[in-house]
């Protein structure tokens, strides 16, 4: 599960408090949810929140049966590398390592042993249509390869809820859209994608969308 | 993909630094494997000379330090007093002898010469000494001289020997390598060492004892039956040596230290700028939920391995220096002064690791803390 309540961001900026966030009250339901808004309406505050890379300046999120709010930067990462994946603008893939240890990289942190880790990470390199690249440095893969390996990455534990910000932002609309359908297929049964994006078009793809502005959910809109 | 990979794989990515970084290390822990050579080659070798000894106990004058050349300032009458109390204390044989020492730094221009009483020969001093060429005993009026002095000074047989103005000796006898000091001594009758020497004094007695007989206790008793005399045993001797190469120890290891201060600050910058490089790639790790004790093993570890690495490399290195400085020493004085011992070799690995360690500390907390908001530029 991932509820948000009453999830309020204030920064300092100087003398002025600046509030990114404000009083956000979601649940999310299973499937595809997207998050629009223009840039500062507080998109990514909320993803960084519901994440658990930051805390909020009040009110709760519970990710996977766990007040995150409550929990320290590091039992927060804890939290995260067992209910959730990333998939960010920029891919972030570390560079020395090859497509196939990127995506062994969570599962080398959950402890799971050599030659499992190798058998998973490639399976989910062929769920991306990657396995011919395994061995490929990050600087060696085109930008949507990068992207396509940064999913397999956030799929490799099999995460309740999966974080996408911007996921198509760099990328030409072929590969965006591949891109795309990796991330919804992801999205069923009991599992959650929330998808940050200020591209409608992608947003649509969504079960349902969020509309915020000014760090208020002004909208929620439900599709058919 | 192990925690070893990712160490191996952010070193070689920046290699060149990487590499300038080990050879520092490697470099600075070599000269301290070479500085501290010279004080435990000195322990090998003054125990295996003390082993070698035949007199277990030498008397000097009060004041004289173990290895300083004794000046002649005992009287011929304390010989008298010493054989006195001789067959009570189980003293065997008391050697009366007069020390000189001419030359200064260098090997080859510098002479000890030993002036041995009637009757006497090196034997007394070295059991194991054996002739080349000659004889060993250099009465009436001769020289018998070590291996390695013969070799630098090209003395061979019948060679007069100059010991000042008046007296001149020829050589009488060459001695075989006993691989020890006694290489480089010169002996020669002990009358005319008093005669160059203006005196009728001893410069030491050396006493050998008894089978069974406690060798600090006769020194004990000795030194209080006798006014004014030191009565040195060779434990004594090896104490005092100890004492001596500890403060050359700790000497050699300040100036050593300087170099290896300088290693540990260029892991610490090295590290220390591939964190700050790193952020954004901390900042993926703790994204995908890497705990901070993980990234502070992986930045320390990194640390370590150039430690371990740099410090291995450096050891293997002192070893081969230490070699060729033995290859000098030995032609020059006959003995081995340098050497890699197990526990010097251990010493500087672990000098070399705690190095490391508090080069990789502070890197690895900076790293291990960073807000992944920030580290990612999601502000």
């Amino acid at each position: 599960m991932l509820r948000a309540r009453e999830l309020t961001k204030r920064y300092r900026q100087g003398e002025a408090t600046i509030t990114a966030l404000d009083g956000f009250s979601y649940d999310f339901p299973p499937g595809a949810t997207a998050v629009v808004g223009p840039s500062g309406s507080g998109k990514t505050t909320l993803l960084n929140l519901l994440a658990g890379f930051d805390r909020p300046s009040a009110g709760s999120v519970e990710l996977a049966g766990v007040r995150i709010d409550e929990l320290d930067e590091d039992d927060r990462a804890g939290v995260r590398l067992q209910h959730a994946g990333f998939v960010f603008q920029s891919w972030n893939l570390l560079p020395t390592l090859s497509a196939l240890e990127n995506v062994a990289f969570p599962l080398l942190l959950a402890g799971v042993p050599r030659g499992e880790r190798e058998r998973r990470a490639l399976g989910l390199l062929e769920r991306v249509g990657l396995a011919g690249r395994a061995n490929h440095r990050p600087n060696q893969l085109s930008g949507g390869e990068q992207q396509r390996v940064a999913i397999a990455r956030a799929l490799a534990l099999e995460p309740a809820v999966l974080f996408a910000d911007e996921p198509t932002g760099n990328l030409d609309s072929a590969a965006g859209r591949m891109v795309l359908d990796l991330l919804l297929e992801h999205a069923v049964g009991e599992r959650r994608l929330v998808l940050v994006t200020h591209d409608l078009q992608v947003a649509s793809r969504a079960e349902r969308i969020l509309h915020l502005r000014d760090g208020r959910l002004i909208d929620v809109e439900e599709k058919g | 993909m192990e925690l070893l990979t990712l160490v191996w794989r952010n070193l070689t990515a920046r290699l060149t630094r990487s590499t300038f970084t080990w050879l520092g290390i490697a470099v600075a822990t070599a000269s301290m494997v070479l500085f501290l050579s010279f004080g435990e080659g000195l322990r090998h070798a003054l125990a295996a000379e003390m082993g070698n000894m035949g007199p277990q106990i030498r008397i000097v004058a009060q004041g004289t330090d173990a290895f300083s050349p004794p000046l002649p300032e005992l009287p011929p009458e304390m010989l008298g007093q010493i054989e006195e109390l001789a067959p009570e204390l189980g003293i065997e044989k008391v050697i009366p002898a007069v020390v000189m020492f001419r030359g200064g730094f260098d090997p080859a221009s510098s002479f000890l010469f030993y002036g041995l009483p009637e009757g006497s020969d090196p034997r007394d001093f070295y059991p194991k000494a054996e002739v080349a060429a000659g004889r060993l005993d250099p009465h009436p009026n001769g020289a018998v001289v070590g291996s390695k002095k013969a070799e630098l000074n090209h003395l061979t047989l019948g060679k007069p020997l100059r010991l000042s103005r008046e007296v001149t000796v020829p050589v009488v006898g060459v001695m075989k390598p006993a691989g020890s000091m006694v290489d480089s001594f010169i002996f020669v009758p002990m009358k005319t060492l008093q005669r160059v020497l203006g005196t009728k004094n001893y410069g030491v007695f050396l006493l050998q004892l008894e089978p069974g007989v406690n060798v600090d206790e006769v020194a004990r008793k000795l030194e209080e039956a006798i006014p004014g005399i030191d009565a040195q045993s060779t434990n004594e001797a090896l104490k005092f040596a100890e004492r001596a190469m500890r403060i050359g120890d700790l000497i050699r290891f300040g100036i050593s230290l300087v170099a290896l201060v300088v290693g540990g600050l260029l892991v610490a910058n090295t590290v220390m700028m591939s964190v700050y490089e790193r952020t954004r790639e901390f900042g993926v790790m703790r994204a995908i939920g890497a705990r901070r004790r993980f990234i502070f093993g992986l930045v320390l570890s990194e640390a370590l391995f150039l430690a371990l690495t740099g410090g291995l490399a450096g050891v293997a290195a002192g070893v081969a220096g230490s070699a060729v400085i033995n290859v000098y020493t030995e032609h020059a004085v006959g003995l081995a002064l340098s050497a890699v011992t197990p526990r010097l070799a251990l010493f500087s690995m672990a000098v070399a690791l705690a190095l490391g360690l508090i080069a990789g500390l502070l890197p690895a907390r900076n790293a291990s803390r960073i807000p992944v908001t920030e580290a990612l530029g999601r502000v």
